[in-house]
């Protein structure tokens, strides 16, 4: 007997998906908001006058002191020299003060969160193979979890110094916590079938963790370092202002207060909001449409595509 | 013939905090070298108990289990079929297959000729590349089938694999199922709750009633196959089971 049920084909699956075109209104969808957002800011600074109006700047002074943040010391040093060197006018670029919050940053943050995120899963998965560890760990992390990392800052400050490490360990600490019980609670999850399966071919122990155990929890996993990951971005920017740090973009932020550069605060919070944005989208999506989305894991976990 | 498995004096007590569960009591039980025997019986009655105990994931709490007349170990090769979908999602149809030749170290290349020919037999070939979610149940279960034997284990045990079917995928199965069989020559255990499925399968079907779970009868089936379950005869004996089940 052939197969007569509505399977799927290869032939049909090989073809590729025909390409929808969508106009492109709806393209632009996700900037609407963005779009209402800044209008009302400009008519409402606009409103505002004189000492209110240094408070409130509009939209184009924002967008003109992103410019001036970034080109200043170039065009500070082509004043001084005008035959300035080509390498030269690059490495001037360098040392605007935006670039060097971002990059100061930008290394720390995904450094913390790899260490996190390396100890995270070795501990969880601790937990979730050894009885002694999870009975260890367990109220251990259920009493660390509902504090804030952010209020260890001064501790870490006295023992640490102010500096480079203390925001690492705060940063990494917070973001340990929830990776940690992610993965615990992936590996103890992890479908019994597949495990009875796995044995009824005589895998021994080690063999069903590595094939089965691990890429059965992976979605947990991925999901735990995703709350992972924002947990360290909240923790991190916080620590960088209360550290008392000088480069960082919050460190920036807390400083421009101080000067009560609203325009600074407003590119400085942009650049947050995007590296968030950026890391979501370059970090995990790819790992999970490789993985998690592409075995059809996710709609096992309840995951919809379509709205109800 | 030769005898493959035999069963003696087989019990089992499970206790769970409320009471003390009888779930097999003097089971005797003789399967021999390349039969298909079908478990049947309602819910409670002890066939899954005995499947699983010879799968190796439950503990005998007393009387004695012999294949090839040593008695039986953890590690023997059986190949077990589950009710519920058990493909690892994250591998494709052929390396689902190809899990249990691992497991014993065969070389990648025999290991891929084995899995393409095992799905030949289940007829999937063509879709040896795909992931489980892109697959349909009946192909899931087939798929199973083929990781099930694809390691040449000396028995198959299958507990209601195509419970979850619908009935003409069921019926299509079934008969892979018989030709599988017939042409691999395995000794398979079938534990089902459809009755016209047990007739339709087995060489013999063991009877199990419950409090506490022993087998009834042990009713030989002689019809020919391919088997009509229309004929007189094939109803006639499915009648005869279903009172065997029901009237104690």
């Amino acid at each position: 007997m052939q197969t007569s049920q509505a399977a799927p084909s290869p032939q049909m699956l090989d073809e590729k998906k025909k390409t929808v075109r969508r106009p492109i209104w709806v393209k632009l969808r996700p900037t609407y908001p963005f779009i209402v957002i800044l209008a009302l800011w400009q008519v409402a600074a606009m409103q505002a006058q004189g000492n209110q109006g240094r408070l409130f700047p509009t939209v184009d002074a924002i967008v003109y002191r992103a410019w001036e943040l970034v080109t200043a010391p170039l065009f500070r040093a082509l004043a001084e020299n005008p035959n300035l060197g080509l390498i030269d006018q690059f490495l001037k670029l360098l040392e605007s003060p935006i670039l060097l919050h971002t990059i100061h940053t930008a290394w720390r943050l995904p450094f913390a969160f790899f260490i996190a995120a390396v100890v995270g899963t070795i501990v969880g998965i601790m937990m979730g193979r050894f009885a002694f560890w999870e009975a260890f760990f367990v109220p251990l992390l259920s009493v660390l979890l509902p504090i804030p990392a952010i209020a260890w800052t001064p501790i870490v400050v006295i023992w640490a110094g102010i500096g480079d490490q203390t925001v690492i360990v705060i940063t990494a600490f917070a973001s340990f916590l929830p990776i940690a019980m992610a993965v615990w609670t992936g590996v103890k999850t992890v479908n019994p079938v597949w495990i009875r399966a796995a044995q009824s071919m005589n895998a021994d122990k080690m063999t069903i963790f590595r094939t089965v155990v691990l890429p059965g929890s992976l979605p947990m996993i991925l999901s735990g370092l995703r709350i992972g990951l924002a947990r360290a971005w909240r923790a991190g920017v916080g620590a960088e202002a209360f550290a008392g740090i000088r480069w960082g973009l919050s460190a920036g932020i807390f400083d421009a207060q101080e000067y009560l550069d609203i325009a600074f605060m407003m590119v400085a919070l942009s650049v947050l909001g995007f590296f968030g944005f950026f890391l979501e989208k370059v970090l995990f999506q790819p790992i999970e449409s490789r993985t998690v989305i592409r075995w059809g894991m996710m709609e096992a976990m309840g995951a919809q595509d379509k709205k109800v | 013939m030769v005898t493959k498995i035999s069963i003696q004096n087989l019990r089992k007590i499970y206790d769970t905090p409320e009471r003390r569960v009888h779930a097999l009591e003097g089971v005797n039980l003789n399967i021999e070298d390349g039969e298909f025997v079908c478990l049947v019986g309602l819910s409670g009655c002890g066939k899954t108990t005995l499947l699983n105990m010879l799968a190796g994931f439950v503990e005998i709490t007393s009387g004695t289990i012999t294949m090839d007349d040593k008695p039986l170990t953890q590690d023997y090769d059986k190949g077990v079929v589950f009710q519920e979908y058990a493909l690892f999602p994250w591998r494709t149809a052929r390396q689902n297959v190809e899990y249990g030749l691992e497991i014993r170290n065969v070389p990648e290349e025999e290991r891929r000729k084995i899995a393409v020919e095992f799905l030949r037999i289940v007829r999937l070939e063509e879709f040896a590349d795909f992931f489980p979610h892109n697959l349909s149940g009946g192909m899931r279960q087939r798929v199973a089938v083929a990781r099930a034997m694809a390691f040449d284990p000396q028995v198959l045990l299958m507990d209601e694999p195509f419970g979850a079917l619908d009935a003409q995928t069921r019926e299509e199965l079934q008969e892979l199922t018989v030709d599988v069989w017939q042409k691999t020559k395995k000794t398979i255990l079938y534990v089902t709750h459809n009755l016209s499925e047990a007739v339709y399968l087995g060489s013999r079907i063991v009877v199990f009633v419950p409090n506490p779970g022993r087998i009834r009868e042990i009713v030989r089936v002689d019809i020919p196959r391919p088997r009509d379950d229309l004929a007189p005869e094939f109803i006639k004996l499915q009648r005869h089971v279903n009172d065997l089940i029901r009237d104690f």
